[in-house]
């Protein structure tokens, strides 16, 4: 029953030619970097660049050196790894699903790992940022294996089809998680925090153990980009071009289920941003979808960058969680786009 | 899609409507004799008709009825302002939470607590204000959706990513206030985001019918012109179906109806989403028999819901939202599977 993908910046398409594309990345990767260093050096305190090459490459025990490298240097890192990767996610999401406002949080990864760490915590009264984060991890992985099971047992993975199972059981995962926050209020304010996502002191290890995924789910949602293509159209019309359309979906869903699964252990479930991207990385580089792909991994990783700067001073000297400045940011600037026509 | 099971599903529709009507009944029935005291069904039913003793009307009609009825029918309006809204958008993820409506419900709730508590968080009004802070806030969402789209509310998948932005703002805004904010406060937030069938007299519940009804009686009257659900947007359009201003009514029309059933019963936007899609599993792709179905299904949801929570969490009180989607989604994930290759 769903509407066919028609209103989706016709424009850009055209306008996009394989050239015109350089700058655009270009310019991306630079903002990227800027707002990296922004990031790993304005806050509470704020250091200048020198002081970030020394910490660096000349570590000396300062304090200014151990705040860069303990605290602000794994935000930097963090923030564009975990954008990237749920602008990724979103993009195939929407594709999959046939449906602009689907995000990864349609498929319940999100709501599942937000469960299993609620569990975790006032359960079995796991508090550190490990267990969390590798509980969150678990949560997702078990939800996406679920969701996948129902699916197949359902009929398969058609794009109606997961999108209801995906909803059914995010409202499920929810549902469980408002019953244990109202009924045990002690642990609402602290799990409040990691429900709305944030980058707060996390070490550099969860880079090295998740980046991985990242990198792996990206890989998969690349060498996909060709068949997604023409998944864009209906069923049949990819059948008749050779796409094995079942493969392709079975490869997206574990791809996303990587992806959303890393950055939901890396940050907690921040949300919006799954969905927002996709539509600006449409309006910058067309439909394609390996243009696409690249994309929605640079504005994802520039925006989670600059929110969590934001983060930072929206409450100042307290930080808002980063999922609430992404909604806010995002929210605006899809008013924006779309006001201008051009989401 | 094949349209085999809708088809049979068609078919079945005049009686599968009577077993829902038959189920909304009985289960209204229960909610009101399940409480701190067992009254057997048949005398609710009685007293209900005007029989009985003096504390048994007292507790039936006083305190356990209306608690029901507002259940049943913001429930019912709930499900039906997402009936709508998946008809008009062909969108099958549309529902009441996305249009700004909700988020604006709650952060006028989030506001009010906030604005309204003294230092030891007692409140300085009546807590009977906080509906009006809802309704406020919901209204403020609307507007605010609607003056953004401007001339572009014609497009069905524009005005629901305006109302996402928006509400995604208000979701956010909403997340820091309570953060900010003492945890009495927080909770009593939660709870009402949760959504909470609350104590209330009939006065109140006087109030929601006279909006309801005129709305419920405007969404048959609409539901005739809605669009085929398979019809693409240009032959939506060539057909005439397409009006813009059409669109408009029916996207305020959910959005009003969404409006007055949060403002008593909080945010339990899940109904919206999962009726309509249980109503057409059950009844078919009808227009008048999904109305109807969406209606009746959303008011067994939250009435049920708000049963399982007295009898299985009393004396805490738990908010019935909680467990509308343990309720719903068992039951809708056994409607997809035993339908299988049908509908998706």
């Amino acid at each position: 029953m769903d509407a066919p993908l028609s209103d989706i910046a016709p424009t850009a398409v055209t306008r996009a030619g394989t050239a015109s594309l350089v700058p655009i990345y270009a310019l991306l990767v630079a903002t990227l970097i800027a707002a990296m260093l922004v990031s790993a050096t304005v806050g509470y305190r704020i250091y200048d660049l020198g002081q970030l090459w020394d910490a660096l490459f000349h570590f000396d025990g300062t304090e200014a050196a151990t705040v860069l490298t303990n605290l602000r240097l794994p935000r930097a890192v963090i923030a564009p790894l975990v954008g990237a990767a749920l602008g990724i996610a979103g993009v195939q999401v929407q594709t999959l699903s046939r449906n602009r406002i689907a995000s990864p949080d349609t498929l319940g990864l999100n709501a599942g790992a937000s469960l299993a760490v609620v569990v975790a915590s006032s359960v079995f009264g796991i508090g550190s940022l490990a267990g969390l984060s590798l509980t969150a991890a678990l949560g997702a992985l078990v939800t996406s294996l679920v969701v996948f099971a129902i699916a197949a047992g359902a009929g398969g993975l058609s794009p109606l089809r997961i999108v209801l199972i995906g909803v059914t059981i995010a409202g499920l995962g929810q549902s469980f998680v408002q019953i244990i926050l109202t009924t045990n209020e002690a642990q609402l304010q602290n799990l409040l925090f990691w429900l709305a996502g944030s980058f707060v002191d996390r070490p550099m290890t969860l880079v090295i153990n998740c980046g991985p995924f990242v990198l792996v789910g990206a890989v998969i949602a690349f060498l996909l980009a060709r068949p997604l293509d023409a998944l864009q159209a209906d069923d049949s019309t990819a059948t008749s071009l050779g796409v094995p359309v079942g493969l392709v979906r079975i490869g997206c869903f574990f791809s996303v289920a990587l992806l959303t699964g890393a950055a939901v252990a890396m940050a907690g479930p921040v949300s919006f941003v799954g969905l927002v991207v996709p539509h600006a990385a449409r309006r910058l580089v067309g439909l394609r979808h390996d243009r696409q792909i690249i994309a929605a991994a640079l504005v994802g990783a520039v925006y989670t960058t600059l929110a969590d700067v934001a983060a930072r001073f929206v409450i100042f000297p307290l930080e808002a969680p980063v999922g609430a400045v992404t909604a806010v940011v995002g929210g605006i600037v899809l008013v924006l786009l779309l006001r201008r026509r051009i989401a | 899609m094949s349209h085999l099971s809708t088809n049979l599903a068609a078919a079945r529709a005049p009686t599968s409507l009577v077993v829902l009507t038959v189920a909304c009944v009985l289960l209204c029935l229960s909610g009101v004799a399940f409480g701190s005291s067992w009254i057997p069904i048949d005398q609710v039913a009685a007293t209900i008709l005007g029989a009985g003793e003096k504390t048994q009307k007292l507790i039936v009609l006083q305190l356990r009825l209306p608690r029901v009825v507002i259940a049943a029918i913001a429930g019912g309006a709930m499900a039906t302002a997402g009936f709508l809204l998946q008809k008009i958008t062909r969108n099958s993820l549309a529902s009441p939470g996305i249009l700004g409506v909700i988020d604006g419900a709650a952060l006028g709730v989030v506001i009010f607590l906030a604005l309204l508590s003294d230092e030891s968080n007692a409140l300085v009004t009546s807590i009977a204000y906080q509906p009006v802070a809802a309704m406020v806030g919901a209204a403020l969402g609307i507007v605010l959706v609607f003056t953004l789209s401007g001339q572009q509310s014609n497009s069905a998948i524009r005005l629901l990513l305006f109302g996402i932005a928006v509400g995604a703002v208000f979701k956010a805004l909403v997340m820091v206030l309570m953060l900010i904010g003492p945890i009495y406060r927080t909770s009593q937030a939660a709870r009402w985001i949760a959504g909470a069938v609350n104590e209330i007299n009939w006065s109140e519940i006087q109030v929601t019918a006279l909006l309801l009804l005129p709305l419920l009686v405007l969404s048959l009257v609409v539901a005739r012109k809605l669009p085929p659900a398979d019809l693409d947007e240009t032959s939506a359009r060539s057909v005439g179906l397409d009006l813009p201003v059409f669109r408009i009514v029916v996207f305020a029309l959910a959005a009003a109806l969404t409006a007055v059933a949060v403002a008593f019963v909080g945010g339990v936007g899940f109904i919206g989403l999962m009726a309509p899609h249980m109503a057409r599993l059950l009844v078919g792709r009808s227009v008048y028999a999904g109305l109807v179905g969406s209606f009746l299904l959303g008011a067994l949801m939250l009435v049920g819901a708000d049963l399982v929570v007295r009898v299985l969490f009393s004396p805490v009180e738990v908010p019935a939202g909680t467990v509308t989607a343990v309720i719903g989604a068992p039951y809708f994930l056994f409607l997809l599977m035993s339908r299988q290759r049908h509908d998706g």
